[in-house]
């Protein structure tokens, strides 16, 4: 926990450094960020909102990280979550269909995954190609979706149509602007449970097992194999839930463009999180809160991008932490 | 006496721990040199901090009559000072004559035939021969050896330090390698040897220092000493009497195998239509040259290798799986603790599961049961006096000898009943190999089988009832009460 303090201190110093250059003055921008992400109630809802996401896709990275694979295919497999999820929810409307719409999502994301997993488990074709490659079709290829099959025909825009209300997951408080959903509540659930079950389940050690040493892991009976498909499937699977809720709770709809990147950012959520799944949700809030946070500096003037320089250099710091630590250990 | 090497009073500190504590070596120009001591008496920090790898906190090294007050590793280079440790360090898919030259090249453009020629004449000298071209994966552990000492060589290497270097190999190549390190001290260099085997040291070596608990105990010529005393010094106290071992009549069978074949890493036929039969209560064998399929055999055996023909029963019920094989009582001591029997990076408390875990006491169902686990942890480290700190320090942090121990406990403390074990006391102490043995019999009195593979067929002879000899493929008794020359016979086919 101190070293994301260190970290969080040392990008905050960084960004009042580039503003410094871009010739805003920093407090004045640093207020902005935290004014912007945090300072009214409206604010958080709008950080809350972003990090909901990340926390749900963060747990799918985290899962397969500690498997020893890289899914670098959160992206797709959310992209394909949202699509499916998307799709039952527009025929099947209520709670009925907020569980339809969930497990579909997840299915879709698992399939999506599942040629990944079978490519390192029975051929050894390196996870990271596979799923990059799977995050491109699944970009086309729900383009397509949204240009014919699934475009409601009364927009101009490639976007489906509008989910029932009763189809909506429920907020858990209301009092706006604060709002907060349901969403945000699974995916902290998603996190404690990941948590759990690799600390107190036979199944997490093994699966641990596999990601550290997968050769000690056969003389332990442990079937690597199995543990990886299962582990890419189920890593799928979460970044497929994380679609679905996204549907579910916030946009109500799937339209091209629908995610703004969120599989990638988990990537760097997990990074940061280092070796316990619990550092899921404060990294996750980083990110929510230099997002939210870098849309009110945008209307200052100071381009958006600069909060994404800075999250790029803290996940570059992380991992050489984490690295040389590794190290220290050997 | 002219000295190629002279440390006095070296003294290296870890954290709290004193890991040498005023040291003194000194080792004559052109003679082998034994260093001895038990597990963690610090031999291998006395070679790094020679080596230039790790820097001592006092004292001094001269070399050749140069005295360097912190030796750094490009200082032990130019000096001409190299180490081949316990793990070689070959690259599987280079070419041999690539490892040789790796990091060592002429110049920045490689002469592959000028390379050669040069490589050929120094393995020429040495009276070894190379296939320069075949890839170092088909290296047998005694070529890698040679290898790994053609490498120094490649790199003048005026001090040798040799850690284990017999290990791993059979009676026969391991005379061949001190042949060519009494070649090489005649021809200038000297060799350092770090070894557990006592008849090594009063064969082969002119001196020996005895470390133990990270202390000098003593430096003689091996003229003067004997290998009762050299124990005496080595553990500080008279070894136990051997073995007080009750041999009960063979029980029921536990390990049934027949006709087993396996193939090997290159569609080989590695093992051929093995049969074995093992009763509760005996410790079994199986001598050989290494590179016979003892390999193969041993992890068609664990259930981690395919078999062409699956033949193998532990109580009656075939063998499905590993997993299915932990369930009936199948542990394994695996030949590389490192890389099959631990996860380094883990804490010992983690690592003590490792194999076990779905085994009762360690898991209710399908949860872990911590409170059992951290019991069961800290029973298997005191079985063979594993020397830790605490059981959350990770693995990686013991040394290779207190690793073997932890690996070994582990399959001997929670109701084993089929023991598979590859080289079990490689890295051990003459006192950490007889605890071992004690357990293993132990667990046999009580009712399990034991099935060891080991190159060291003393070791064989001291502590099996039966031993099995093992020669391309096949497994042949050795008749009860076979002479040592007769089942070395055996090993060679020449029977």
């Amino acid at each position: 926990m101190w070293r994301l303090a260190a970290l969080l201190t040392g990008g905050l110093a960084m960004l009042a450094g580039a503003m410094l250059i871009s010739d805003v003055g920093p407090l004045h921008a640093l207020r902005t960020l935290f004014e912007g992400s945090l300072g009214s109630p409206g604010a958080v809802a709008g950080t809350l909102r972003e990090t909901s996401p990340l926390l749900l896709a963060g747990v799918a990275v985290f899962l397969a990280l500690r498997a020893g694979l890289y899914n670098i295919g959160v992206e797709g497999q959310l992209i394909v979550g949202a699509a499916a999820a998307t799709a039952i929810a527009l025929q099947v409307s209520g709670p009925a269909g907020i569980l339809l719409a969930s497990l579909g999502g997840m299915a879709a994301g698992a399939l999506w995954a599942f040629p990944a997993g079978w490519i390192k488990a029975y051929r050894n074709g390196h996870e990271v190609i596979t799923t990059i490659m799977l995050n491109n079709i699944a970009i086309y290829f729900t383009g397509w979706l949204l240009s014919s099959p699934m475009k409601d025909p009364d927009q101009q825009s490639p976007t489906t149509g509008t989910i029932d209300a009763a189809s909506r997951l429920p907020h858990v408080f209301s009092n706006p602007p604060l709002i907060i959903s349901s969403g945000l509540v699974l995916g902290i659930a998603a996190v404690i449970l990941l948590a759990l079950w690799l600390k107190k389940t036979v199944a997490g050690y093994e699966l641990e097992a596999v990601g550290a040493n997968p050769v000690a892991a056969k003389y332990a009976g442990i079937n690597a194999r199995k543990s990886t498909l299962l582990a890419m499937a189920s890593s799928g699977a979460i970044a497929g839930l994380a679609g679905a809720v996204q549907v579910l709770a916030y946009e109500g709809r799937f339209y091209t463009g629908f995610s703004p990147g969120y599989g990638f950012d988990a990537l760097g959520v997990a990074i940061l999180a280092g070796s316990n799944a619990l550092g899921v949700i404060p990294a996750g809030l980083l990110f929510g809160i230099l997002a939210k946070g870098g849309t009110a500096l945008q209307i200052e003037g100071v381009p958006k991008g600069i909060t994404t320089v800075v999250l790029g250099f803290l996940i570059l710091f992380a991992a050489a932490v984490r690295y040389r630590q590794v190290k220290a250990v050997a | 006496m002219n000295f190629a090497v002279e440390m006095q009073g070296i003294t290296k500190r870890f954290g709290g721990v004193t890991a040498l504590n005023s040291v003194d070596l000194q080792v004559e120009s052109q003679t082998i040199h034994a260093l001895v001591g038990e597990n963690g008496a610090g031999k291998t920090t006395l070679m790094r901090v020679l080596y230039g790898a790790s820097p001592a906190d006092e004292g001094s090294i001269t070399l050749k009559g140069q005295r360097v007050r912190h030796l750094r590793s490009k200082d032990a280079i130019a000096a001409g000072i190299s180490m081949v440790s316990q793990h070689y360090t070959v690259i599987p898919e280079l070419t041999c004559l690539q490892n040789l030259m790796l990091g060592a090249e002429d110049g920045p453009i490689i002469h592959p035939a000028k390379s050669e020629e040069k490589a050929e004449a120094l393995a020429q000298r040495m009276g070894f021969s190379f296939d320069w071209h075949r890839p170092a994966a088909e290296l047998s552990p005694a070529g890698a050896q040679k290898l790994e000492i053609l490498k120094l060589l490649w790199r003048n290497a005026e001090l040798m330090i040799l850690d284990e270097p017999t290990a791993m190999l059979s009676p026969s190549d391991s005379e061949a390698l001190f042949a060519s390190l009494h070649k090489l001290t005649h021809e200038g260099a000297t060799v350092i040897l770090v070894t557990h085997r006592l008849p090594e040291v009063l064969e082969h070596c002119k001196a020996v220092t005895v470390l133990r608990g990270g202390m000098l105990v003593s430096e003689k010529q091996v003229s003067e000493t004997s290998g009762a005393e050299l124990t005496r010094m080595i553990i500080g106290a008279d070894l136990p009497s051997a073995r007080p071992s009750l041999r009960n009549e063979p029980g029921e069978l536990v390990l049934e195998v027949s006709e087993l074949a396996v193939k090997g890493d290159r569609h080989n036929v590695a093992v051929r239509e093995v049969s074995i039969a093992i009763r509760a209560g005996e410790i079994v064998g199986i001598a050989g040259v290494d590179g016979n399929g003892q390999r193969e055999l041993f992890q068609a055996l664990a259930g981690v290798r395919k078999v062409a023909k699956s033949q193998i029963r532990i109580d009656g019920h075939e063998l499905q799986s590993t997993a299915d094989g932990l369930k009936r009582g199948l542990r394994v001591i695996p030949e590389d603790r490192q890389e099959e029997g631990v996860i380094e990076s883990w804490s010992l408390e983690s690592n003590a599961a490792l194999g076990l875990q779905r085994l009762s006491p360690l898991a209710k169902g399908a949860l872990i049961a911590s409170q059992a686990r951290r019991r069961w942890a800290a029973t298997a480290a005191e079985l063979l006096n594993t020397k830790y700190v605490g059981l959350s320090q990770p693995m990686s942090s013991l040394s290779g000898g207190n690793q073997q121990r932890f690996v070994a406990a582990k399959a001997l403390g929670l109701a084993p009943r089929l023991l598979l074990a590859f080289q079990p006391a490689r890295g051990l102490d003459i006192g950490g190999t007889l605890d071992l043995y004690r357990e293993i019999r132990k667990a046999c009195d009580e009712g399990a089988a034991a099935l060891l593979v080991s190159f060291d067929l003393d070791e064989l002879l001291d502590h099996c009832d039966r031993i099995l000899v093992m020669n391309d493929g096949t497994l042949v008794d050795a008749p009860p009460g076979s002479s040592r020359e007769m089942i070395g016979r055996l090993m060679v086919g020449a029977e």
